[in-house]
């Protein structure tokens, strides 16, 4: 493994990063984090990915502490000079880390690992000779209020679900019935059709509008799970199901005309099945500065 | 910036060699091949093996008779003499359908002080037109199954392939399973070639996973093919015939092999006529042209 110099210097106060979109201000830490390069890949040349992936291990950190994370850098250079930061990087966003099904209790007492990016470098350079930048790491275990839990889900159908973790962040999520999501479809073409009379619209024009409306007005998949969602503060980092044996199976969220649709790739949700959702808060939101020194390049 | 300078002036012309009486197809074309591209994938420690990836693209008239190609490396160095070849075996031949006609290799990764390579080889092609042997159609191929087919071109290029029923096939499925002699026998030979315990179970954890991967059910109608591997190795293609005489859509080709028998399972994505014909492409030696390369001075990235 190679060798890593972590600096103790407050580098904190030296970063200007924009925090304006994070709504839950992560914890700051007490100072660097320990962490050791596990692996680089240099991919040089070609038309795609070319870049210098570096994953990292956090020995202080266990894997199955961390559901997310993110490097926000600061500084990069290789030992020739070359700026290895990206000018057209934006600010990454938090990245969830999907938990394997294979893992025993064994495998998430292990070392986590994060991987990020840089510029690759020049091809005579030998060695990285400086990352600097934060390492924040979403860790739901740290707040119980970061992680709400929801049993036989599926008997929410049509209701708003209670739960303290959801209100204390203050997310609102309900199942939308079959009942309703076809009310609401029905509603929101009568809407239409009411502004293409205000803007007198020829009847004809309107009946074909409004069909191909309603043909087109999104339709859930057989997998699929309807909700609404208000997140003001845009807390909710994850939403999976978990199983009768407490398998997690990770589910996908996307939005279509105010609806959320909650998809997974094995199959719709059974009854006894909960509904795990986790969200950033400003305690599960650790922030740590990092320094990498003189990391041989491959 | 190299790409550029490697299409203006790394170019190299091949003149395929000329073969009497072979008739128009590519026997008097120049094809040029170029570098298209070179991806210098690095690894620090790790199991992942790094590799320095050549693409080369040919170009020139009547490329579309080219059915497939390889490329054959005979050296390649870096400009401090490294030796970069990684494997001096011929590959397969690969379809030239799929990745856009480019021909890909690997070589070791040079050192980061190294700032060119050049390359000696060969490239193979696959011209099934400069032989009409190379085609053979077996007529109502699945009317006697598990028994050999009966084709004249066949017999002639020395192959021997048999359709098989579903019950045969599964028979064949159930005498391939892994079962305790065997594994004994791949650690027994995984030790005798210094792989450890580690690498060992992993391979026959592969193994197994690979066989319930082709173990599952067939379709009614599934084709299932068999005979000797080194047989199999010499068909560059098989198609179904439609009843128009184009082939049918094959939604999925696998062809699993212990080395010594191969069975091939072609899953078509249409319903086939009753009693199709088969047409096998041949990998005959008068349908191959080989074609040297020397190519100085590709930059490296």
């Amino acid at each position: 493994m190679l060798r890593v110099i972590i600096v103790g210097a407050a580098i904190t106060s030296l970063i200007a990063l924009p925090l304006a979109a994070q709504k839950a201000r992560p914890q700051s830490g007490t100072g660097p984090i320990e962490l050791s390069v596990k692996q680089l890949n240099d991919r040089r040349g070609g038309q795609f990915f070319e870049r210098l992936q570096l994953v990292v291990e956090l020995p202080g950190v266990a894997s199955g502490d961390l559901s997310g994370a993110r490097v926000l850098l600061r500084s990069a250079v290789d030992d020739t000079g070359r700026n290895l930061l990206d000018p057209d990087a934006g600010e990454p966003g938090l990245e969830t880390i999907a938990k394997s099904p294979y893992e025993d209790a064994d495998d998430r007492k292990k070392p986590a690992t994060v991987s990020f990016s840089l510029v690759s470098p020049a091809r005579t350079a030998t060695s990285v000779k400086e990352i600097a930048g934060e390492i924040e790491l979403y860790m739901p275990s740290k707040d119980p209020n970061s992680s709400a839990s929801v049993p036989k889900f599926l008997s929410f159908k049509g209701k708003l679900i209670s739960h303290k973790a959801l209100k204390a962040n203050g997310v609102e999520i309900s199942l939308v019935s079959d009942q309703q999501f076809e009310a609401e479809k029905k509603r929101q073409a009568e809407l239409k059709r009411k502004e293409m009379i205000k803007e007198e619209y020829p009847e004809d024009i309107i009946a074909s509008s409004i069909e191909s409306f309603l043909e087109y007005f999104p339709k859930p998949e057989p997998n699929d799970v309807v909700l609404r969602i208000k997140d003001p503060k845009s807390a909710i980092q994850s939403v999976s199901y978990i199983d009768a044996s407490g398998e997690e199976k990770r589910g996908f969220l996307r939005e279509d005309e105010g609806f959320m649709f909650l998809s997974n790739w094995e199959g719709p949700p059974e009854a006894g099945w909960s509904l795990r959702v986790d969200m950033k808060t400003a305690k599960s939101l650790i922030r740590r500065p990092f320094v990498l020194a003189d990391v041989p390049l491959p | 910036m190299w790409k550029k300078w490697v299409t203006d002036s790394l170019v190299v012309c091949l003149t395929l060699l000329f073969v009497m009486g072979t008739g128009p197809v590519l026997a008097q074309s120049g094809v040029k091949v170029e570098v298209d591209e070179v991806v210098d994938d690095r690894f620090s420690e790790s199991p992942l093996q790094g590799s320095l990836q050549i693409s080369l693209a040919l170009t020139g008239k009547d490329l579309d008779r080219i059915e497939a190609a390889r490329v054959i490396v005979k050296e390649a160095r870096d400009d401090r003499g490294t030796d970069l070849v990684a494997d001096r075996d011929a590959p397969d031949f690969r379809s030239l359908e799929y990745n856009q006609g480019k021909l890909e290799f690997r070589l070791k990764n040079p050192p980061r002080a190294a700032s060119s390579i050049q390359m000696k080889g060969v490239v193979e092609l696959f011209v099934p037109a400069r032989d009409a042997n190379s085609r053979v159609r077996v007529d109502k191929a699945l009317a006697k199954l598990d028994a050999p087919l009966n084709a004249k071109g066949l017999r002639a290029a020395k192959i021997e392939v048999t359709p098989l029923s579903t019950q045969k096939y599964k028979e064949k499925l159930k005498a391939q399973e892994l079962d305790e002699a065997k594994i004994a026998e791949l650690r027994e030979r995984g030790k005798a070639e210094g792989a450890s315990d580690e690498e060992i179970t992993q391979i026959i954890e592969l193994v197994k996973a690979l066989q319930e991967l082709g173990g599952g059910e067939l379709s009614d109608r599934a084709v299932v093919l068999s005979g000797r591997s080194s047989d199999f190795d010499r068909i560059q293609r098989v198609e179904i015939l439609g009843a128009d005489g184009k082939p049918v859509n094959i939604s999925s080709r696998s062809t699993s092999s212990d080395g010594e028998n191969a069975t091939m399972v072609l899953e078509p994505s249409e319903d086939l006529p009753s009693n199709p014909a088969i047409e096998f492409t041949i990998l005959t030696d008068k349908a191959k042209m080989s074609v040297p390369f020397d190519i100085k001075s590709v930059p490296l990235p």
